[in-house]
Formats: C-alpha cells, sequence, structure tokens
C-alpha cells in the first residue's frame, strides 16, 4: 500500500516537473556569428553580412590612398542620413556603428561627431566653460569638420504569392566629397532570400 | 442497489447541468454584446476608462487578435501613437500566424461553432491596419517608418486580392490614397503617382458597394503628378465641388490633413434560427443554426469644415467601412451558412447517438438526453466578432496653409445641416510644401 503511494508521489512529482518546466522561460546563449533565421526578415545576420562587405571594400578602396597623397592627411568622415527605402523596420545603425568602428580603429579614416550627436557634446562644452578648471576646459570652435560624408540606403524588392516569398535586399552607401560633392565609394551589399511560410499550424 | 446508483448518477448529472447553465450560457454571450461597454466609454471621449473595460474582456487565445486592434485604436485616440503601433504590429504578425490554416480550429468551427476559429480579421480589416499605423507614424512626424508601411501594405493587398480576385472591394483604395501623400512626403513622386492612380481605380471599382467615386482631392493629386505642366492645374478647387485642396501649388504654403474616425463601425448580432425536431428522440429536441447579421451604426457627422481665418475646406468620404463590411458578410455568408448547416447535421447524430446509449438508463438516462440536448443548443453561437472600434466611414478635408503655427477649427455638420459640435486644435505646425495631420473621432451619434 505504502510501496503504491510512493509510486503516485513519483508519478505526481514527474508530471509536475514536466509541466513547470513547460511554463519556464529558458534561455540559451549562441554566438553572435550563429544565424537563425526565424521570420526570414531583415536579421542580425544581415545586418552582420553587410558590415563585413561594406569594412572590407571601403578600407581597400582607394580612395583613402587619394585622399592622402592630396590632402597629407587622414580622411575625416561624418555619418549622414542612410534611408530605408525597403519595406521593412530596419535600424540600419548596426551596421553604421561597424562600419565607423572599423574607420576610427584602423587609423587611417578619422569619424566626427553626427548631427545627433554633436549637440550634446557642444551643450557639456559651454558647460565646461562655466565650470570645468582652465586647465581642462575646452574651446569652442575647434571642432575637426568633416571631408567626406557617409551617406545611403537600404532598397527591398519583395516577389510573393501565396505562402511563399522572395526578398532581395539591396545596401548602397557612399562616401560624398563635402568639398565639391564628388562621390568617392561607393558600396554596395546584395541579399537574397527564398521564404516559404507554413500552410498548417 | 440499481436504483442508488440510478439516483446517484441523476444528482450528479442535475449538478452538471445546474453548472452548464450557470458557467457555460453566459460565456457564450457573444462577443459584439461584451464590447459593447468599450464602445460606449470610447463614444463618451472616456478613453482611459474604455481602456479598462477591453482589459476586462480578457480577450485572449481565438479573440487576441481582436485586443490588439482594439487597443491599437484606443491607444491612437488617446494620442499614444508608439504605443498604438505596438499593437498593430502585433495584430500584423498574428495575422501573418494565423494565414496558416489549422485543422482543429476548423474542426472546431464545424463540431462546435465559428468561434473557435482563431479571429484573423476581416480582409477590409487587415488593410486598414497599414493606414492606422501610418497616420501613427505621421502624426509622430516619422515620415520613413510610415513608408514603410506604405510598401508593406503593397504586397498585403496583392496577397488579399490574389485570394479573392472578385473582391474588388478590397482594392484598399483609401489607403492607397494616404500611401500616396506619405510617399510625396518622402519624396517618391513616381512612387506617389502608382499609389494615386492605384486608389483611383480602387474608388471607382468599389463604388458599386460604397455609392461614392473617386474624392476630388485624390483626382487634383494624380492629375499634378502625371501632367506636371498641365494648364488644368490652375483651375481653382473649389470649383470642384466644395472640396479641399487648394490646387494652386504655392511654394510658401504646406497643408493640413484632417483625418475623422465618423461614427462606429458596423456591429455583428446572431440571428438564431429554431425550429422544434418532431421527432426529438432521433436528435436534438431543437435545431438551430446561428448566423451572423449585419447591424449598421448610425454615423453622426454628415460633412465637416477645416477652417483658418477665411480660409476653409471641406471633408469629403474617403472610406465607408459599413458598405464594404456589409458586401464582404454578404459574400461570405453562404460559406458560413455551409458550415453552419454541417454543424447542426453533426451536433444532431452526436445527441442522437447520446440519447440511444441512454434510453435503459431511466431518469438518468433522461438526464443525458437533456444535458446533451442543451449543449448543443448552447454551442451554437454565431460568430459576431469583428474591429470594433473602426470607424463607420472615415472623413477627410485638405487646408492648404501658409508655412506656420496655426489655430484650426472644425464645425462638424449633421445629416440635417446641422452644426453638432465645434472643436479647435491649436498650434498645428505647417511646414513649406509638407503636409501636417491631423485626426480626431466622433462617434457618438446624438
Amino acid at each position: 500500500m505504502i510501496a503504491k503511494k510512493k509510486a503516485w508521489v513519483m508519478v505526481a512529482a514527474v508530471v509536475a516537473a514536466v509541466i513547470l518546466a513547460g511554463c519556464s522561460t529558458q534561455v540559451k546563449r549562441v554566438g553572435v556569428e550563429e544565424v537563425r533565421d526565424i521570420s526570414g526578415t531583415w536579421n542580425d545576420t544581415d545586418s552582420r553580412l553587410v558590415s563585413e562587405e561594406m569594412i572590407r571594400d571601403s578600407l581597400s578602396g582607394g580612395w583613402i590612398d587619394r585622399f592622402g597623397m592630396t590632402s597629407k592627411k587622414a580622411p575625416a568622415v561624418i555619418i549622414g542620413n542612410i534611408r530605408n527605402l525597403s519595406q521593412e523596420h530596419i535600424n540600419t545603425n548596426t551596421f553604421v556603428n561597424d562600419l565607423e568602428r572599423a574607420f576610427v580603429n584602423s587609423g587611417r579614416v578619422d569619424v566626427v561627431a553626427s548631427k545627433n550627436e554633436r549637440g550634446d557634446i557642444r551643450e557639456e562644452r559651454v558647460d565646461m566653460d562655466l565650470n570645468a578648471s582652465e586647465a581642462s576646459r575646452k574651446e569652442m570652435g575647434k571642432e575637426a569638420g568633416a571631408d567626406f560624408m557617409l551617406i545611403g540606403s537600404i532598397n527591398t524588392i519583395i516577389d510573393a504569392s501565396d505562402s511563399e516569398q522572395v526578398r532581395f535586399y539591396q545596401v548602397d552607401l557612399t562616401l560624398v566629397s563635402l568639398a565639391d560633392n564628388r562621390k568617392a565609394w561607393n558600396g554596395q551589399k546584395k541579399l537574397k532570400k527564398d521564404i516559404k511560410n507554413a500552410k498548417f499550424r | 442497489m440499481l436504483s442508488l446508483t440510478i439516483n446517484w448518477l441523476g444528482r450528479q448529472l442535475f449538478g452538471l447541468l445546474a453548472l452548464l447553465a450557470v458557467f457555460v450560457l453566459p460565456g457564450c454571450a457573444t462577443y459584439s454584446v461584451g464590447i459593447a461597454n468599450v464602445e460606449h466609454e470610447t463614444s463618451e471621449r472616456n478613453v482611459a476608462a474604455a481602456l479598462k473595460a477591453l482589459d476586462k474582456l480578457k480577450l485572449s487565445g481565438a479573440d487576441q487578435m481582436l485586443n490588439y486592434l482594439n487597443k491599437g485604436t484606443l491607444l491612437r485616440f488617446q494620442g499614444d501613437y508608439a504605443a498604438s503601433n505596438q499593437q498593430f504590429e502585433s495584430a500584423k504578425r498574428l495575422m501573418e500566424m494565423l494565414s496558416a490554416t489549422s485543422v482543429a480550429e476548423q474542426t472546431g468551427s464545424v463540431m462546435v461553432n465559428d468561434t473557435m476559429k482563431a479571429y484573423e480579421g476581416l480582409g477590409n480589416e487587415q488593410l486598414l491596419v497599414y493606414a492606422f499605423k501610418e497616420l501613427n507614424y505621421l502624426q509622430s512626424g516619422n515620415v520613413d517608418d510610415a513608408a514603410v508601411e506604405a510598401r508593406q501594405f503593397d504586397i498585403k493587398q496583392r496577397l488579399i486580392a490574389e485570394k479573392d480576385t472578385s473582391a474588388t472591394y478590397l482594392s484598399g483604395a483609401f489607403v492607397r490614397y494616404l500611401n500616396g501623400m506619405v510617399y510625396e512626403e518622402a519624396g517618391e513622386s513616381d512612387s506617389a503617382r502608382i499609389d494615386y492612380r492605384k486608389a483611383v481605380d480602387g474608388y471607382a471599382a468599389q463604388s458599386g458597394v460604397t455609392g461614392f467615386g473617386v474624392p476630388a482631392a485624390l483626382k487634383a493629386d494624380l492629375d499634378r503628378l502625371e501632367t506636371p505642366h498641365a494648364s488644368s492645374r490652375a483651375v481653382p478647387a473649389r470649383k470642384l465641388g466644395q472640396v479641399a485642396m487648394q490646387l494652386q501649388d504655392t511654394r510658401d504654403n504646406g497643408e493640413v490633413v484632417f483625418i475623422l474616425h465618423n461614427g462606429l463601425g458596423p456591429s455583428l448580432a446572431e440571428n438564431n434560427v429554431m425550429v422544434l425536431n418532431p421527432n426529438p428522440q432521433n436528435g436534438s429536441t431543437i435545431l438551430s443554426v446561428a448566423l451572423p447579421k449585419f447591424v449598421q451604426r448610425p454615423v453622426p457627422v454628415a460633412r465637416f469644415e477645416l477652417s483658418e481665418g477665411s480660409q476653409s475646406a471641406s471633408s469629403e468620404i474617403v472610406e465607408d467601412v459599413n458598405a464594404i463590411a456589409r458586401k464582404s458578410l454578404d459574400d461570405r455568408l453562404p460559406m458560413i451558412t455551409g458550415r453552419a448547416v454541417a454543424r447542426l447535421v453533426v451536433k444532431n447524430a452526436a445527441v442522437k447517438e447520446t440519447k440511444k446509449k441512454s434510453e435503459n438508463a431511466g431518469a438518468a438516462g433522461l438526464l443525458i438526453g437533456l444535458v446533451s440536448d442543451v449543449g448543443a443548443f448552447a454551442s451554437e453561437r454565431a460568430d459576431t466578432r469583428s474591429w470594433s472600434l473602426l470607424p463607420g466611414n472615415i472623413l477627410l478635408a485638405r487646408l492648404s496653409l501658409p508655412a506656420g503655427t496655426h489655430n484650426l477649427k472644425v464645425n462638424f455638420y449633421g445629416s440635417n445641416g446641422n452644426i453638432l459640435a465645434t472643436r479647435d486644435y491649436t498650434s498645428v505646425k505647417v511646414r513649406a510644401g509638407r503636409k501636417a495631420f491631423v485626426s480626431d473621432y466622433y462617434l457618438k451619434a446624438n
């Protein structure tokens, strides 16, 4: 009789454990380079592929050397507007920040604060003027001007019918000379996905 | 011993029957009854109370979509555009998920009733989600994100039209019109021209259903983009029938686009057809079929006039939600009826089988028969779900104004030409060559 009771308790415990395990949130750490496509929309892998291509192409292109030969200094770049002309709400900051980081870390390209970033910096400089010591205070009017502006766009073409879609993404980035509007570098990355949604659930 | 057992069984079944009456039947109240309080609070412009009432309904599971759609609308009325778009985005994701067929739900709809199927939104409702998302973005000053919605709409509309090629009223003409304005704001005049053209075609195709044609301001937009140098552009707008758009494209002017959610959209009620079975031992005592029927609510505003000083513009109807919903139900009704009849046959066979098996069980058998009768009758409910807070129709007016900050006035007129109300909209910023989007809702019919 006692053995029977024990067996029931054990069965109940196992059932409870299974049910509770099903209810709990599960988190599994994965490598940032692991490809996990869930819905077929733009994701971290797309952003990474764009970053890699743009970094490789921009740093190996001849524009840095050409600018260095004529100006005898590293080119300074400011990040402009990257327009999202696609069918998805895409955060362009992820690959633009990667490119910016690669420019700075390469030591061959300077990056100056963008329009959105410099407001806070200027405010801080005004504050410094009032509150910082003479020795540490930074003067106004000594900002580095940019030589090039990075602009670009993301475009998509989607062909969809029933539960199948082909999504094509094209990311274009361009460095435009602020002195004469000449385009110094054009980077491009194309991605294509075939998505088949389930017909039954 | 046997009679004791039968008595015990009888008591248990009586308890079961009582429980069924207490819990199941009230739970079967149709959706349109439950949402009435939300609609009432919204009509009184008490959005916070409406949100609370909506939360109390606990719309989840098969009704989750209705929660997203109605909450998105209420948050939009509240001016919380970001939160509203979160709800609408969730609705869009759910729509995508529900577009796959569920065998279990299909079976449930034939065995129990149509509310067993998850509500995925009717075609026109799905299209209007994009319009409201666009408007939320536009009213937050985020044109590029509004343009993303416009591009997504293009695919969605194509997929909906592909499923039912005869439903020309599902062209999303109003959303196309809005898309055109969004694209113009985003500086994509070619895309704007294409969507204005599709909007014109859509309005023409659905005019047999809605009873109105192409809005004059839209015609003027298309004309402006298709023939940018034509002399006809100099024709003053007022000659086109008191319509909003000022056609002369003064570069120092911007434009206010005012959109009104007018009245509450259609509601569905239950139409229950019941017949006493002449031979109740061979099936259900009452044979019943429940079908949804269309209930049109009155739209309070016949037209409105948007003005600032001596400048004014009259509204045009740009979307007749009522007419499209009515046509959509008419088109779906044969299929709904077919399923209801199939359900009747299935339930009747099940009740017959239950009664046959329990006919020798005396009093308990009678109770089992009664329970199965009540179960079959109570479970037969019509699917009266719809996006309740959609407007009955949408009115739009466009007023060209010089760049600057403006205080606008809107007079709302009833069908007798009487002024229903006057509302002020202060500090509306108009930029040269750009559109400023303003919206409001007027739901109360009195």
